[in-house]
């Protein structure tokens, strides 16, 4: 231990921890290498059935869908034997096959999951055999017990989560890999503490009282304390290790198991993203309602009919053959009980047999559909993200078609519009800005006569150089150094040491959390101060070639409250500095301004430059602390750290006092590059009609001049800017700004007929550009009323330094007042919220760790990917499933009206001429699976059309593919085609022989033609596939028609035959099908030349465009 | 369905992960997941509207005149008989019907208004009978129609399934209601026969109705439905009641009777015979009896001539309908082809 390693006091306050944790009453006391049965073992169980209980549990996770149930009640409603319409067997068969293809899936599924459990559960450990001193024997995983001491080797996965004993590290060090966790792949530092690791070292073995808290979901959070020796030592979450992660370049790690199996972290947040519904499946719901109500309509209907006929019809109903009321073996009447009860009866039947109306196959289709639809977007080449090397992952399947209707777009902005990776530009030095930089070769340090070179050199300024290589007694070449040895040593950077080909040469490659602190180090290390290692206790750095050890006594971590970071660190000439470093707007509050005014003017002067350059700026300050400060900071901080509970708090006190009084050493800016073709996705979402709003956490010059370079902001547009600190001053502005934009509109809409691209049209477009803390008045106030209406007449708004809940609140704001569509993008923690929050989430595979794209919806590699995502594959998802589903309604509209005139005709009393096994396949093999195959294949309108006109995606916006009044057409081409269909045969069959079952026959195929037939006519793009299962259905259809009345004890037996063999039956077909599709063939042909929609003139564009290409197009428009 | 699970496997800890692989995951390329195949895509030009309909109405046409000229060749005697055959101071029809001590033969005299070439097929027609009542076409058992040994198989015939505790062969509504007129025909002064064979489809004969299975029990209630059954004779061989199990689609329907193989003068007179034994009187039914040509097409039937004229000059006026229309208001294809300035908006 060095000179001012803390010397350990004997417990500062035994009790204190301990009675916080008794208090809270939620501790878990692990005695250190003996397995403890209280708590849960490490068998994890992510399978959700076994053998016994698939059966129910599934059957019951599958009932919680209402439309379920109501199938459910028809078929029970048709088990009645007096209700009875279907045959027992042929009424359970759709919703028993629904069940079943589920269930297979679902089984599928839970296989999967029961092998990997299975495998996961018998890997095995190496565990400490308890009552012998350090004999590993290998253990499976599931025998694993909290309290098991585990030792793990490198690249070896962790069995449960583990607070670190010892590593092969001699300072406890080791390094994890969390990609499993929270899919960030750079390596993380953990530490074992002295205590542990020197016991270890001693006996072989740790011995010792943990007591922890109890299980949580907090990844990034732990506390504890262990007893060892008689002293209590605090373990925060650097000293636990996770499950699910891998030691890395570690030799091996011995920890105790403190949280198993389900307790774990890892598996406690094993939990989906929210689910989220469509809109189309939203407002398919308020079809679903008018259906019902036809429905009921067309039951009361057949039933008051059937009631008014036996009225009419009551006295002869003894003597009439086909009625025959008496059953004369027991003289009563059979199955007759009074009109009454005949209506009642006959309306439950109605229900049965035209419960078609509303699509059980539908529910189905759409996920069968979604999931091709997602198989195509992962495929997408496009999509692909080569850097990241991250495909598109859907990762919730029930919205994709939500894509297609996006109306604001809200962005995050580092790391999404930005590519996060920091490069270090330029610095101001104690008033003095070096920012010529010029491409350097980087510097070099010499350790065991190898060469070690860091990873990335940045460019440097030589006049800084110069300054630093030359005269370093001079004063400002010191407070250089100071700042360059602050950048090096105030941060979480773990110097990694990599091979390279040459075995004289190593890389040193900084692994930190925080990319800032990355290009920081890196800078440091290009102007020769290089950080070359760093353990829990000390720091070694090469300043200039020469190797000192600076000891880190304590680090005050960062968080978003105090916006800055400090390390307090005993010097080699045995002084001790609290190097600080920060956000401007958090230091210049704990600067002390008197000593030197010009230097911190110079310096706010060079950080206005910067950020106006769209540079991030920290501030970099720093202290020496005369030695009762530095006592009595030691004592507060050993007793803050040694806390269980509320040591958050306490360390942040203790941080605020000691951050005072700051002697400003400079600041750095760092650029933070676009991501690739930003501007014009920008260019392009905005041209598609939505609004691209950003939400960032930099500062408003920084977000202003991000909204430049990403070509959001340009020159002619007004800018609106609210930054208030009170809640009056921000009504006011608000006001302000609400005049403006009315005086705005009055302005441009004279000029232009179409008030709402008025914006557009007239020259000036403005831009709403509003801070954090003037949302904290506005956002949950009466306020914010006004800032929406002020916000939505402003085609760009830019929201800087705003917390993650601000960013839901301003999601909320117009996902709350407006019907449109929003969509937010992120990519780090902070946008977990806002992701959430917007009907559509999307992640974005990014540096600052999986959280995000954990709770997306989709995840992606690039910003630019929401072009083609939501151009593209959102457009063809939302117009699919638009069509799809307004199909599904129409063609089981249209079988159940033609069952429904044949009641007319039967004296009400529901008999159906098409065989009931028929009706049952109609739904399910006769026409579901084209629409399924149209639904994920066919496209109106081919990639590059779609990317070269973002207008386009204005179809999507405003409903056009599914709307009540396509829905009404529907339902009258329905109307007209089962009235073809059904009235043509009658007249022509009108008084001859014609069977019931042929006749049947006839009205099966014909509408399983026509509407085939439909689909056919609205299929924009025929490929093979498409052309296969068109053609295919139909000839299904004819072949299991032959196969139905191929059954002799079937009534049918023979029909299809009989009637296939008459020449009348063919051109009957051919005059149904024709006169059918007739209106629909008129109604396509007159609105796609008269009324086209853009869909039509790019589709005319793309066909014919090709062709024309020598035409001018003014010769279009004589 | 369940999209937590997907998302729980490929995130969470049941490490299938494993080390991150160097090798580049880019999908595949193909034209298929790319969504690129080769495509038609057909569009609605004018030249297209029109052509279409003027097919469908150069096709339509002739098929019309065609039908129609075969339905006019079909010659085809109506006799509606009910009300005349019951003796007009019967005042109580039904009754009289039930009355089976009375004997029932009436004659009734047809005049041939065209010469008719054989075959002449004889039909009866029944208007308001509901074969096709829910509770009329149920009321069978074709297991006991086919197989001797099921003879006892009476599930669904009710109210017609036993007699005295014995299976009724055949059971159910339809076969206790088997139409049982009958009638002889005489041409001006000679006999003339009628072929009763072959008036049913061979398939029920042969797989539907057994060669093994005779009636029992049959006809026996206190109701008499209609017909019969000569109880030596197998159900494969009682023609008349296959003929009237294969269900009428519609309340007015014909069965064939028989088949005259004579041809028919103009003029001619065909003195029917008939014994009118079947009750229609109680539900307000009519019956007929019919003698018709046939043609290609079957019968006399005019309606799907004029469907198809009418459909086809539908189609000639919408062609000319659209030609005019694209002549007023001419748009050529891609009229729109600086689309980004022309684009129209909305609202």
């Amino acid at each position: 231990p060095g000179p001012f390693r803390p010397s350990r006091r004997d417990q500062p306050d035994p009790s204190a921890s301990e009675r916080e944790l008794h208090e809270g009453g939620e501790y878990r006391a692990v005695a250190v290498g003996e397995p403890s049965p209280e708590f849960a073992g490490n068998a994890v169980r992510t399978a959700k059935y076994s053998a016994l209980t698939f059966l129910p549990r599934n059957l019951f996770e599958q009932f919680r869908r209402l439309s379920y149930v109501y199938f459910l009640a028809i078929t029970v409603l048709n088990q009645l034997p007096q209700v009875a319409v279907f045959g027992r067997g042929a009424s359970v068969l759709p919703l028993a096959f629904v069940l079943f293809v589920t269930a297979v899936k679902d089984a599928y599924e839970d296989i999967r999951r029961h092998r990997s459990d299975r495998r996961e559960n018998n890997r095995l450990a190496a565990v400490l055999a308890p009552q012998t001193a350090g004999e590993y024997l290998p253990k499976k995983w599931k025998h694993i017990r909290v309290g098991d001491v585990v030792r793990v080797a490198s690249n070896e996965t962790l069995p449960a989560d583990m607070v670190l004993l010892a590593t092969s590290d001699p300072t406890g060090l080791a390094h994890v890999q969390t990609v499993n966790l929270d899919g960030e792949t750079n390596l993380k530092t953990r530490y074992a503490k002295q205590e542990t690791q020197l016991s270890f070292s001693h006996d072989g073995h740790v011995a010792g009282m943990l007591h922890c808290e109890r299980p949580n979901r907090n990844i990034y959070g732990f506390q504890a304390n262990l007893e060892i020796d008689g002293k209590r030592v605090s373990l925060g979450p650097s000293n636990i290790v996770l499950r699910g992660c891998e030691l890395k370049n570690t030799t091996w790690a011995i920890g105790v198991v403190v949280y198993a199996g389900k307790e774990t972290k890892v598996m406690l947040n094993n939990s989906g993203p929210p689910s989220k519904r469509s809109r189309l499946e939203t407002q398919l719901n308020r079809e679903t309602v008018i259906l019902s109500i036809m429905l009921i309509g067309m039951c009361i209907t057949a039933s008051v009919l059937a009631g008014i006929w036996l009225l009419n019809h009551q006295r002869e109903l003894e003597f009439t053959q086909f009625f025959r009321e008496k059953d004369y073996t027991t003289g009563k009447n059979y199955n007759y009980y009074g009109i009454g009860m005949q209506i009642f009866v006959t309306f439950l039947m109605a229900v049965i047999v035209y419960q078609v109306i509303i699509p059980i196959s539908l529910y189905i289709s759409m996920e069968l559909v979604r999931l091709g639809q997602a198989y195509f977007m992962g495929a997408d080449n496009d999509l692909y993200d080569e850097s990241s090397r991250s495909r598109f992952q859907c990762r919730a399947l029930n919205i994709n078609e939500d894509l297609g209707q996006i109306k604001y777009v809200f962005s995050d902005k580092t790391g999404t519009l930005t590519e996060n990776k920091m490069e270090f530009m330029c610095a101001s030095i104690h008033g003095v800005d070096y920012s010529s930089g010029k491409p350097a070769c980087g510097s070099s340090v010499v350790v065991d006569d190898l060469l070690w070179t860091p990873k990335m050199a940045v460019r440097t300024d030589p006049q800084l150089l110069k300054l630093l290589n030359n005269d370093s007694s001079n004063e400002e070449a010191k407070l250089v150094l100071e700042f360059f040895l602050a950048l090096a040593a105030c941060n979480t950077i773990v110097p990694l040491v990599l091979d390279t080909r040459d075995p004289k040469q190593k890389l040193i490659d900084y692994q930190g959390e925080s990319p800032d602190e990355q290009a920081l180090a890196y800078a440091a290390a290009s102007y020769g101060i290089v950080l070359v290692e760093r353990t829990s206790g000390y720091v070694v750095i090469d300043v200039l070639g020469d190797r000192q050890r600076f000891d880190i006594l304590g680090l005050h971590e960062f968080d978003s409250d105090r916006k800055r970071m400090s390390v307090i660190v005993g010097c080699p000439d045995k002084t001790v500095k609290l190097y600080v470093k920060g956000a401007d707007s958090s230091m210049f509050g704990i600067i002390n301004k008197s000593l030197e005014l010009d230097n911190v003017r110079a310096t706010e002067a060079h950080l206005h430059k910067y950020s106006s350059l769209g540079l991030r700026t920290l501030v970099v300050g720093m202290r020496e602390l005369s030695q009762p400060e530095f006592e009595e900071w030691q004592l507060a901080y050993e007793k803050a750290s040694t806390a269980v509970l509320g040591r958050g708090n306490l360390l942040r006190s203790i941080a605020a006092n000691v951050e005072c009084n700051i002697h400003i050493l400079g600041a750095s800016g760092i650029e933070d590059k676009l991501q690739d073709g930003v501007p014009e996705a920008i260019e392009s979402l905005r041209q598609a009609g939505m609004k691209v709003w950003i939400l960032t956490g930099d500062k408003q010059e920084t977000a202003i001049s991000i909204g430049y370079s990403c070509k959001l902001l340009t020159n002619d547009m007004t800018q609106i800017v609210i930054n208030n600190n009170s809640k009056e001053s921000c009504k006011r502005s608000l006001e302000e700004a609400l005049a403006r934009t009315k005086e705005h509109r009055v302005a441009s809409s004279i000029g232009s007929p179409y008030p709402v691209l008025a914006s557009e049209s007239s020259g000036t477009v403005l831009a709403l550009i509003v801070d954090g803390n003037s949302l904290v008045y506005i956002l949950e106030t009466e306020l914010q009323e006004e800032l929406f209406k002020v916000a939505t007449e402003c085609s760009v708004v830019l929201c800087c330094r705003v917390a993650p809940l601000q960013k839901a609140g301003i999601v909320a704001l117009i996902k709350n007042r407006t019907d449109d569509m929003t969509l937010a993008i992120g990519d780090g923690a902070n946008d977990v919220s806002m992701i959430q929050m917007a009907d559509v989430g999307v992640g974005i595979n990014g540096q600052e760790g999986g959280q995000a794209v954990m709770a997306s919806d989709f995840s992606m590699g690039q910003f630019r990917f929401l072009v083609p995502l939501l151009l593209v594959h959102g457009h063809w998802n939302y117009q699919r499933m638009g069509y799809m589903i307004l199909y599904n309604f129409y063609k089981n509209a249209t079988f159940v009206l033609v069952l429904f005139w044949y009641v007319l005709y039967t004296s009400f009393t529901l008999t159906t001429a098409i065989t009931e096994w028929s009706s049952l396949l109609y739904t399910v093999l006769y026409t579901s699976l084209p629409t399924i195959v149209v639904g994920i294949l066919d496209k109106d309108l081919s990639k590059s059309t779609l990317l070269a006109y973002p207008k386009l995606y204005g179809s999507g916006q405003r409903n056009e593919k599914y709307n009540l009044n396509l829905f009404v057409l529907n339902m009258l081409e329905a109307l007209w085609q089962s009235l073809v269909v059904f009235y043509i045969p009658y007249f022509a069959y009108r008084q001859s022989t014609i069977g019931m079952s042929s006749l049947g026959d006839l009205w099966a195929l014909a509408s399983v033609i026509v509407v085939n037939m439909q689909l056919a006519m609205d299929i924009i793009r025929w490929n093979w596939i498409i052309h296969v299962f068109v053609w295919g259905t139909i000839a299904a259809t004819v072949i299991c028609l032959f196969v139905i009345d191929s059954i002799w004890v079937l009534p049918g037996y023979g029909a299809i035959y009989h009637i296939m063999g008459q020449g009348l039956f063919w051109l009957l077909l051919l005059i149904i099908v024709v006169t059918a599709m007739v209106p629909h063939f008129a109604i396509k042909a007159f609105s796609e030349h008269f009324v086209p929609s853009d869909i039509q003139i790019g589709r005319e564009i793309e066909k014919f465009e090709a062709l024309n290409q020598v035409l001018s197009v003014d010769s279009y428009y004589q | 369905m369940n999209s937590g699970d997907a998302a729980g496997s490929s995130s969470g800890g049941s490490g299938d992960a494993g080390a991150p692989r160097r090798a580049s995951r880019k999908p595949k390329y193909s034209k298929f997941t790319q969504q690129e195949l080769p495509a038609c895509k057909p569009i609605l030009t004018p030249k297209w509207v029109i052509s279409v309909f003027l097919l469908v109405g150069v096709i339509f046409v002739p098929i019309g005149v065609a039908s129609l000229l075969a339905s006019n060749k079909v010659v085809e005697i109506v006799d509606r008989y009910d009300d005349a055959c019951v003796p007009s101071n019967v005042t109580n029809k039904l009754a009289y019907i039930q009355n089976s001590t009375i004997s029932k033969t009436c004659r009734r005299t047809l005049k041939v208004p065209k010469d008719m070439k054989q075959p002449i097929f004889v039909y009866y027609q029944l208007n308001n009978f509901y074969q096709n009542h829910r509770r009329y076409v149920k009321s069978r058992n074709d297991q006991q129609l086919r197989d001797a040994s099921k003879a006892n198989e009476t599930t669904l015939c009710d109210p017609e399934k036993t007699r005295d505790g014995m299976a009724i062969v055949p059971c159910g509504l339809i076969a206790w209601s088997t139409f049982n007129d009958t009638y002889t025909f005489q041409h001006n002064t000679n006999n003339l026969s009628i072929d009763k064979t072959d008036i049913s489809w061979k398939s029920d004969r042969d797989h539907k109705f057994g060669s093994d299975v005779f009636p029992k029990n049959f006809q026996k209630g206190p109701l008499i439905g209609g017909k019969t059954l000569n109880e030596s004779i197998p159900l494969s061989e009682q023609e008349d009641l296959i003929v009237w199990m294969r269900t009428a689609a519609l309340p007015t329907f014909r069965k064939l009777y028989g088949r005259i193989y004579v041809d028919l003068k103009e003029n001619d007179t065909i003195t029917v015979t008939l014994d009118n034994n079947y009750n229609t009187y109680s539900f307000d039914g009519k019956k007929s009896l019919v003698l018709s040509t046939s043609t290609w097409l079957g019968g006399k039937n005019d309606f799907l001539g004029l469907a198809y004229l009418t459909v086809g000059g539908l189609c000639f006026f919408l062609a000319f309908a659209f030609t005019l229309l694209y002549l007023i208001k001419p748009r050529l294809v891609a009229y729109k082809l600086s689309y980004t300035n022309r684009i129209k908006f909305h609202r």
